[in-house]
Order: structure tokens, then sequence, then C-alpha cells
């Protein structure tokens, strides 16, 4: 693998979203379907109150936007520019942990079905052990939907 | 509260008007320097799901006068992309199920549906 396509990668790198709206940082692993991406929130960060805590809504983006640097990323080992995407629904999403500013974050995901230029996704974020949002997201692939 | 949350609520250009016995209605207009549009995206700014979301816990929040956190979303939809400077018209209705408290929420743009949503809220809890 050349060094332009070796992970861990930004996911500035892969991702249309940027700061303060990119609530992932970096993309580390990728495999069957399946990715990871890192996320530590600045306690500057607009999802952030007085006390550090995270709003629960950035879950479900940070879901979304773990799918989207996966995708990015398959797009640029295939040479190809990432294709955009965007959020079109959610289903059985659980809030079931609180984070904080400065906590390491891993949100996971897995491609349940990809067809006609949509995705389903599950995908859970998980603060050390304790997965604290868990969810099946549905996107919209532009570059393949159109 | 964080600066999201702030920013939605300057972003109210109306009351909070009760529309029934479990529903109320307010407006919006989020103006192309909110901070939702920060980074979503450099030259094309779409107000982003989770603002979406966002909004209707705050406005649930002002309406109940209780500090609320999202617990769950059972489903959502989002149908068309809300640009900057639109009016945008959130409907929320509130039911219980199984004991559950369940917010139902329409977003509607020129009385166009633009995301709807089920999702249940719970009260906040202390800081740590």
């Amino acid at each position: 693998m050349s060094p332009e396509v070796a992970l861990p990668m930004a996911a500035s790198l892969l991702i249309p979203h940027r700061t303060p709206m990119r609530l992932v940082d970096t993309l580390l692993s990728v495999h069957e379907g399946c990715g990871v991406t890192e996320s530590v929130l600045p306690r500057t960060s607009m999802m952030a109150d007085g006390e550090g805590r995270l709003d629960e809504v950035a879950f479900m983006e940070m879901i979304a936007q773990s799918f989207a640097a996966y995708k990015g990323y398959l797009d640029l080992v295939e040479g190809k520019p990432a294709g955009e995407g965007f959020l079109v629904g959610v289903r059985h999403l659980e809030v079931t942990g609180r984070a904080y500013a400065g906590d390491r974050l891993l949100t996971s995901i897995r491609t349940v079905t990809a067809f006609g230029g949509f995705a389903v996704v599950e995908g859970s974020v998980a603060r050390g052990d304790e997965t604290i949002a868990s969810g099946i997201i549905k996107l919209w692939l532009v570059e393949d939907g159109r | 509260m964080n600066a999201l949350r702030m920013g939605i609520r300057a972003s109210a250009t109306g009351d909070i008007a009760r529309t029934g016995p479990e529903t109320v209605a307010r407006r919006y207009r989020f103006a192309p320097g909110f901070i939702g549009f920060s980074g979503h995206f450099p030259g094309n700014p779409i107000l982003p799901a989770i603002v979406q979301v966002c909004a209707v816990v705050s406005l649930a929040e002002e309406e109940g006068g209780k500090a609320l956190r999202l617990a769950a979303v059972r489903s959502a939809k989002f149908l068309s992309p809300i640009r900057p400077g639109e009016e945008v018209s959130i409907g929320l209705r509130r039911s219980v199920d199984s004991g559950d408290p369940i917010c139902d929420a329409t977003l509607s743009v020129a009385g166009k549906t633009s995301a709807s949503f089920q999702r249940r809220l719970a009260e906040e809890e202390p800081p740590r």
C-alpha cells in the first residue's frame, strides 16, 4: 500500500466537513465493510457545554461522518475523488452514555447494505469499554445515485 | 448550554405557539453566519441533520421549561436540504408510549416537510 493511502489517516483528507462541524479526527482502520474512527473534541467545541459535556446529538453525526471517512478512503484507494453523501435517515439510535470534551471516542461502522445510491450502516460510539450510542443510519451517496 | 443550542435559540424568529393540547410550533431562520453552517459544507452550506435534531430538543426544552437530552431516535427522515436564510417551521407533539416520553417533530420550509422525527427525550441530569 502506498504511503498516500496508509492508515491511520486524517479524516479531513476524506470528508468534506470542516471544523467546527467535523466531529471525527482520524480514520483508524478499514476492513471488509467496516471502519473505525477516532474523535477527541476540544472544550471549545460547539457541542460542549460549560462543564465540557458533549451534546448527545453529536453521536449520530459521528456515525455518519465515520461512514463518510470510510467511503472516502475506499474512493481514495481506487484513485477517485471522495464522493459526497448525505444523511437521509436514522433508526433505533439509542444513547446510553455520556462523553466529555477531551474523551477519546471510537466510532465503529459496518455497512449493512449498499444499493441504488443508498447505504444502510450500523454504527456505535464507545468511550473506553463503554458503548455510549448505537444505531442505524441511511445515507444517500450522490456519486452513485446520480 | 453549548454554543450550538445557544445559536439555535437565537435563530428563533417568533414565540412558541401552542397549536393543540400536546402540540407547539415555532419559526426559525438560520442566517448564513449561524454557527451550525460552519464547515458544513464550505461553499455549499446545508443545515446539518444534527442541528435539526438539536433544534427540536431545544424547542422541547423551552416549551417544557426543563433541560433535556436526547435519549433515543426511533426514526428520522431528512427529506430535503435546508439552506441559509430559509424560514423553518418546527412542529412538535409530545406523547407517551409504553411509559416512555415521546416527541414527534416535523421541520418544514415553505409548507413542505423537510424532515420528520420520532425521538425519546430524557430530563438532564446534574453535571458530574
